[in-house]
């Protein structure tokens, strides 16, 4: 097969149909990743858009402009928007658009999954915007402290937008960092070992572990928040044994974290693009990979440097500042390898290396300022004055914006196939970039002289005018500036001449394909030798184009990619990945008008889309897999591998892993908030604990035992050929799974308080709630493997659903004697 | 899974002392540890201090038996945040020694 054939067949294969059809149904990294990015860019006009109106508000003293409840829902929504709406679907856009190419692979683990969540995150956005537009949007500022945002103060509609909102963007975010998570584990070109992989893998894989473990919390916190708000259950609610502090613990356990989870991202981009400006390579990879590490782990001891002043005991400050202390070492730590770096090589003055320098001073600007606020006697002065707007936007902009946009200028000729017009970029850069520091600059005068932030207007002799005006004529220009970015762009889309291939002398393998790149991104895919493979072979795209790699064969239309031995990067299998299919969008929808009807209070109504996602859920595991087996297939002349289904440690497993261990923070942060109320709450020990249900809870605990047992059973008689007796025990399994959720509701029902009453009550029904649901994920998964035990999908050679079902069946079961036991333990001790 | 558990063994480490001491504290001052006196000191402190000293025993150990793992990229990994980890719950659990109690 010659290479134009091969690019004709493997275009059938991997490409989207034309029109409307394409857009529903497109399960492709490249196409979904260039959605994200473009929505989150349309979001981030938004939120300008939003800060400019506040700018314009706050221009002069007393303005009659907005008034107190638009003002409200105008930062509220600017800051909600730019951290959830832009700054994290930026980031997985750009993860999802470069892994596979840098990966040297032709699509993520679960491109469906991709789909799911560009739609997710598409309708949630919508949800949000619209509120905008009606006047109903959030306004309780972008942290939703309680009891603000609590029925008694926030009576209407707006906060509820935003924890259903806000959480349905978020399922987006767990799906992109599972997927981001398998990707770059499993997913790599052959011999890729893990300290051959580019940089930039290592932050996305590090970014996505730490969203894997961050957004629960939140979630968590805002389906609370939310239950509280809807049904009255008291989890925040001082009078009845809540607390407000739980919320702002739960918030910024996920908060904190997420400040890096936002950084690592665009550090990767500096260590990407550094190197290739410098015209270099980058100093200390090691070095950076373990600071990485650090990072992840230390930033979630910090959480509670955003509560200094809620009167937490002193030693447990001295834990918690001691950190924040620590974690200052592995961020100077980069800095310092890219100072080495450029030191290193031979910089050239290139329009993304400007867009660098301007990162670099504003953003150790930021961290200076950091360091100011950290500083308690500093911090007390400062506290919610504007001087903590300059920091954070000096941060957000300089750690965030100024690296993206220097990637923008960097990948942009990847994605168009163009070079961009002289001149503008330029332009557009000192607007920006004069425009921000004129803008943030001046805030932190006007925060020194006391201008606290969220105010909608000051009088005249608060003497900030003059401030406040610049500030505002300042954030027009950079305004300016952005739109001249959003043309210059355009332009080089749509009349730009053709760039050459790898206009930059990058060494990364997405520069290894003609651009713009082709569904398939290789035509096969390469050996990987060392962590520049363009720099020692830098005729390996043709080379690849030829058909000199793996999987160079387009075969009975299937979508085939390599996986690879975690750490060794040896071959393991060949992954089979499903096509395209409207299963995403439809999922998202209905997933939609479920928060649609909690949205509205039409609770009944809400298990509908529940039965309906049960029921796609069911239908999108259904449609892959064979009844027969492909046995080894041929990856190159001589090499033969099997097929995920048919090998152990398929990336479906892996994947089963990270939601579960995300479900298990979930669990974590709900014990958490069970002990916190407990230890610190007023009102408590409770008027009226657990009265008994030490039997029926026994009931439950052997059930949880045998549905976890029958599940293995099933598992291992498959495995082992004998269909009849799989499906006998996992029918078993399923009756068990009944009885310990029939078993939960009764110890609640019989024995705990009503919610109502009291936080104590209110929580205990959760963890009941928690395993139950958790019980029906393992029934329904022991009734699928019932059924394709049956159909013969599931045999001894194709396990993995099995596996699967396995791991869901041991949660379940040890999910639900971990509540149990918790729930249990008071009528136990008495 | 192996590979993810070496590479950040120490840090783990920390992850779970540093919450174990958090929620010790939590429960300590709730059950009043602090007003039992014992062996000339508050039975808060020998707790917190104890399990801290526990904590950094257990920092050097895995710092010990990154040694055993395969030379190569994982074991330097492995090594660097046993390291970090072990520093880590060292300095994030001083303040047992020394910051008043329950205040
Ligand atoms: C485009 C230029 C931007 C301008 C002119 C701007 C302006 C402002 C102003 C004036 C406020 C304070 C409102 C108040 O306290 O009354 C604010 C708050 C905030 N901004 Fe921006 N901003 C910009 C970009 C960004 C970006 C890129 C991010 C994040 C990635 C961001 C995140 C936030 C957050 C989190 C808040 C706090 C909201 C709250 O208090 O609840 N901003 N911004
Ligand atoms: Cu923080």
């Amino acid at each position: 097969m010659n290479a134009l054939n091969r690019h004709r067949a493997l275009t059938t294969i991997w490409g989207s149909p034309q029109g409307w059809r394409g857009t529903a149904t497109s399960v492709n990294h490249s196409d979904i990743g260039r959605r994200f990015i473009v929505a989150a860019f349309a979001f981030f006009a938004i939120g300008g858009v939003l800060a400019m109106l506040m700018r314009a508000q706050l221009a002069t003293p007393g303005s009659a402009f907005v008034g107190p409840e638009i003002y409200n829902q105008l930062f509220t929504m600017h800051g909600s928007i730019m951290m959830f709406l832009f700054a994290i679907p930026m980031f997985e856009g750009l993860a999802l658009y470069l892994l596979p190419k840098m990966l040297g692979s032709r699509d993520m683990a679960f491109p469906r999954l991709s789909a799911y969540g560009w739609w997710c995150y598409l309708f949630g956005g919508t949800i949000l915007i619209v509120s905008l537009a009606l006047g109903v949007a959030p306004d309780s500022g972008w942290f939703m402290y309680t009891p603000l945002s609590s029925k008694a103060y926030t009576p209407g509609i707006n906060a509820d937008v935003w924890l259903l909102g806000i959480t349905f963007v978020e399922i987006s975010a767990v799906a992109a960092a599972i997927e981001i998570t398998v990707s770059i584990l499993k997913v790599r070109a052959p011999g890729m070992r893990l300290d051959r992989m580019p940089l930039l893998a290592w932050y996305l894989l590090v970014t996505a572990l730490m969203m894997i473990a961050a957004f629960p919390p939140l979630i968590l916190a805002s389906m609370l928040l939310e239950v509280e708000r809807a049904f009255g259950w008291p989890f925040f609610d001082p009078d009845r044994g809540g607390s407000p502090l739980l919320w702002q613990h739960l918030f910024w356990l996920f908060g904190h974290p997420e400040v890096y989870i936002i950084f690592l991202p665009a550090a990767g981009v500096v260590s990407t693009v550094l190197p290739v400006m410098a015209r270099t390579r980058i100093l200390g990879y090691g070095w950076i990979v373990a600071a990485l590490l650090a990072l992840a782990f230390l930033s979630f001891g910090l959480w509670v440097h955003h509560m200094f002043t809620t009167g937490i005991p002193h030693m447990a400050l001295g834990f918690f500042s001691a950190a924040s202390a620590l974690v200052a070492v592995p961020t100077a730590l980069q800095i310092f390898a890219w100072l080495g770096t450029l030191w290193n090589g031979r910089p050239e003055l290139k329009l993304p290396m400007l867009y660098l320098l301007g990162f670099f001073l504003i953003f150790v600007l930021g961290g200076l300022t950091g360091v100011m606020l950290a500083m308690v006697p500093f911090d007390w002065q400062a506290h919610d004055t504007y001087f903590v707007v300059a920091h954070l936007h000096y941060v957000l902009i300089g750690g965030f914006v100024f690296p993206m946009l220097a990637g923008a200028y960097y990948w942009l000729p990847h994605f168009t196939g163009r070079a961009r017009v002289p001149k503008l970029g330029e332009a557009a850069f000192w607007l920006i970039f004069v425009g921000f520091n004129v803008t943030f600059f001046l805030m932190h005068l006007t925060g020194l002289l006391g201008m606290p932030r969220r105010i909608y207007t000051y009088p005249e002799e608060m003497g900030w005018t003059w401030l406040n005006l610049l500030s505002s004529v300042g954030s027009f220009a950079m305004a300016f500036g952005f739109a001249l970015f959003a043309i210059d762009v355009a332009l080089q889309i749509f009349m730009s001449r053709r760039s050459r291939r790898n206009p930059w002398g990058g060494s990364t393998l997405e520069w290894a394909m003609p651009i713009p790149a082709s569904a398939y991104n290789f035509a096969s895919q390469p050996h990987i030798e060392d962590r520049d493979p363009l720099a020692t072979d830098p005729e390996l795209g043709l080379r690849l184009a030829r058909g000199e790699g793996y999987l160079a064969e387009a075969r009975h239309g299937r979508r085939e990619t390599m996986a690879v031995d975690i750490t060794t990067g040896a071959v393991d299998h060949v992954v089979v990945l499903p096509g395209n299919t409207r299963l995403p969008i439809i999922t998202a929808a209905v997933t939609g008008s479920f928060f649609l009807c909690l949205l509205f209070g039409f609770y009944w109504l809400a298990l509908v889309p529940v039965a309906g996602v049960i029921a796609l859920g069911w239908r999108w595991a259904w449609t892959l897999g064979w009844q027969e087996d492909l046995g080894r297939v041929s990856i190159r002349p001589g090499e033969t591998a099997l097929t995920h289904r048919e090998t152990a440690g398929a990336p479906g497993w892996w994947g089963s892993v990270f939601l579960l261990v995300s479900d298990a923070t979930l669990l974590g942060s709900l014990l958490f908030g069970y002990a916190f109320l407990w230890v610190v709450a007023s009102n408590w020990p409770p008027p009226e604990l657990i009265g008994g249900g030490i039997f029926i809870g026994l009931v439950a605990a052997l059930s949880a035992l045998a549905g976890t047992a029958l599940t293995r059973r099933a598992t291992s008689a498959s495995k082992a050929g004998s269909t009849a007796s799989a499906s006998r025990a996992a029918s078993a399994a399923m009756g068990a799974q009944a009885v310990v959720i029939a078993a939960l509701m009764s110890v609640g029902i019989t024995e705990l308080p009503v919610p109502g009453s009291h936080a104590y009550a209110a929580i205990c029904w959760t963890l009941l709630l928690y395993a139950a649901v958790h019980a029906l994920i393992a029934l329904l998964c022991a009734a699928f493997i019932r059924a394709r035990v049956v159909s013969g999908h599931v045999s001894g050679t194709r396990t993995l659903e099995a596996s699967v079902a396995q791991l869901f069946g041991d949660y379940a079961g040890a999910a639900t004697l971990i509540v149990l036991l918790c729930v249990l333990a008071p009528a136990v001790l008495s | 899974m192996m590979f993810l558990a070496r590479i950040s063994a120490g840090l783990l480490l920390w992850a779970f002392g540093f919450s174990l001491l958090y929620a010790l504290h939590g429960f300590g001052c709730e059950g009043g540890w602090h007003e039992i006196r014992i062996a000339g000191g508050m039975l808060f402190r020998w707790v917190m201090v104890s399990v801290w000293v526990l904590l950094c025993i257990a920092g050097l150990a895995v710092i010990w038996w990154i040694r055993s793992v395969p030379a190569g990229f994982e074991r330097r990994l492995g090594f660097a945040s046993a390291l970090v980890g072990c520093a880590a719950t060292v300095v994030t659990g001083a303040p047992v020694t020394i910051t008043s109690a329950c205040v």
